[in-house]
């Protein structure tokens, strides 16, 4: 490779380094492991001062994934700080410890690691096992009865999934066509109703069982229209009914 | 060596068979007394072995089936090229895992015990019938609790669920934690002895 298109590579991103990892305790235990740790006395210090270098060279997280490793760096940071701070005991209290639970937390992920590990050896001896079915495509009747209740989500969405592969027809569809009503519509419409000189009340400008629709748009004209001093509005309390009256600047504006 | 009618009854009856057939299940099958029936699974196994065939009959998901040898996993794979779905993620492996010793368990459970969230591992596991929902726990908001199938067990080679590797050295570790927790929220982080006077 030559020395521009190295230079051009974008830099390793922690994201590749963190992808090897199923999560911060799978980052920790390796960190542990790296330095020859003892998992029973880990020195949190030194482990956070490692976790944080190494989330720091992080630059392009996702934010995901990111979010799970800096929760765990703030509980480091913040069993390291507490750690630096001196301690004072009330009575006999024994105060939650959190390197303790960090330690139990660690110990059983641990174990659970091992575990999967176990069961990946098992999956590759057994994928190349085959076992005989035995005779149920010839004489048992496949669809089951399901009893209520025992059918879950997954089985319907299988079963809409197999009916959907089976016909090749497609359902029936429809068209439907949202009418619009333009502000400028309402304006005009609007200029036929308020006529110069004459007072008109909102309710007879939108007529008779008005549509939700239709409200709002001669509402929002409303506004346009006292916002360009077209129209004074009266209205004698909230909720009363709102008169409408031409300005002279309609005329002259328009 | 020459099996025996019994025998040769329980290989057919398992052949046949499309769930596992357990002792009890072949016992009433066959009319014998459960250590005939073990003792006639045993001479099974020798006569297939010793005739050097390709087949033996194994305990698997809680029963008896028969089963290829491991070594003719290559040629036979030729047969369902393609539809064999992928090996499981290690993210996969794991939540497994957590469920299969710590069932039924919430989600927040499995999230809590990997440190990470674990929605599509999950997701993939329920797809792939390794685990099935198996209820609601009656705690605020009725969080749903998830199991292992017969289908995980099979998948795994495992004859039930009481087999899984180190099931006593886990079940302690969770058990230990668990108490620990429990007096945590208890008694607001002090430990208390259990008075012996009560």
């Amino acid at each position: 490779m030559s020395a521009e298109a190295a230079a051009s590579r974008p830099p390793v991103s922690c994201r590749i380094l963190l992808d090897s990892f199923e999560g911060p305790l799978d980052l920790l235990l390796y960190l542990i492991r790296r330095d020859e740790l003892d998992i029973t006395e880990i020195p949190v210090s030194h482990v956070a001062d490692q976790y944080l270098k190494y989330i720091r060279d992080a630059k392009n997280l996702n934010i995901n994934v990111a979010s799970e490793y800096l929760v765990m760096a703030a509980t480091l940071t913040s069993i390291k700080s507490r750690s630096l701070l001196p301690t004072h005991r009330y009575g006999d209290e024994d105060p939650e410890d959190p390197v303790a639970e960090l330690r139990r937390q660690l110990i059983l992920y641990r174990a659970f690691r091992e575990i999967a590990r176990e069961l990946q050896q098992s999956e590759d001896t057994w994928r190349d096992i085959y076992i005989s079915r035995g005779e149920r495509e010839r004489w048992s009747d496949d669809r089951m009865e399901v009893e209520p209740g025992q059918a879950t989500l997954l089985d319907l969405l299988r079963a809409l999934e197999s009916l959907s592969e089976e016909s090749d027809e497609t359902l029936p569809g429809q068209t439907i066509q949202r009418r619009q009503l333009t502000i400028t519509e309402c304006i005009d419409s609007l200029e036929r109703a308020i006529l110069p000189g004459r007072s008109v009340s909102f309710r007879t400008v939108l007529g008779r069982n008005p549509s939700r629709n239709l409200v709002i748009s001669y509402f929002v004209t409303l506004l346009e229209l006292m916002k360009r001093g077209w129209i004074a509005c009266r209205q004698a309390y909230p909720f009363a009914e709102i008169t409408l009256e031409r300005t002279e600047r309609w005329t002259l504006d328009s | 060596m020459i099996l025996d009618r019994l025998s040769r009854e329980i290989e057919a009856l398992v052949f046949a068979s499309d769930s596992p057939l357990t002792i009890s299940e072949l016992c009433e099958l066959t009319g014998s007394g459960e250590d005939s029936v073990e003792q006639a699974l045993q001479r099974i196994e020798v006569s297939f072995s010793e005739q050097q065939h390709a087949l033996n009959i194994v305990e698997v998901a809680g029963g008896y089936r028969l089963a290829t040898e491991e070594e003719f996993g290559p040629v036979l794979s030729q047969l369902f090229e393609g539809q064999k779905p992928g090996k499981l993620s290690r993210a996969a492996l794991e939540t497994l895992a957590v469920v299969a010793y710590s069932q039924p368990c919430t989600r927040t459970a499995i999230d809590s015990v990997r440190g990470v969230n674990c929605d599509s591992a999950i997701r993939t596991l329920l797809e792939r019938d390794m685990i099935r929902i198996s209820g609601r726990r009656e705690t605020p908001g009725r969080p749903l609790l998830y199991s292992t199938t017969s289908v995980f067990l099979e998948y795994f080679g495992l004859a039930d669920i009481d087999h899984l590797p180190r099931v006593e050295e886990i079940t302690e570790l969770l058990g230990m934690s668990s108490s620990e927790l429990e007096e945590r929220d208890l008694f607001g982080g002090a430990p208390q002895e259990p008075d012996p006077g009560e």
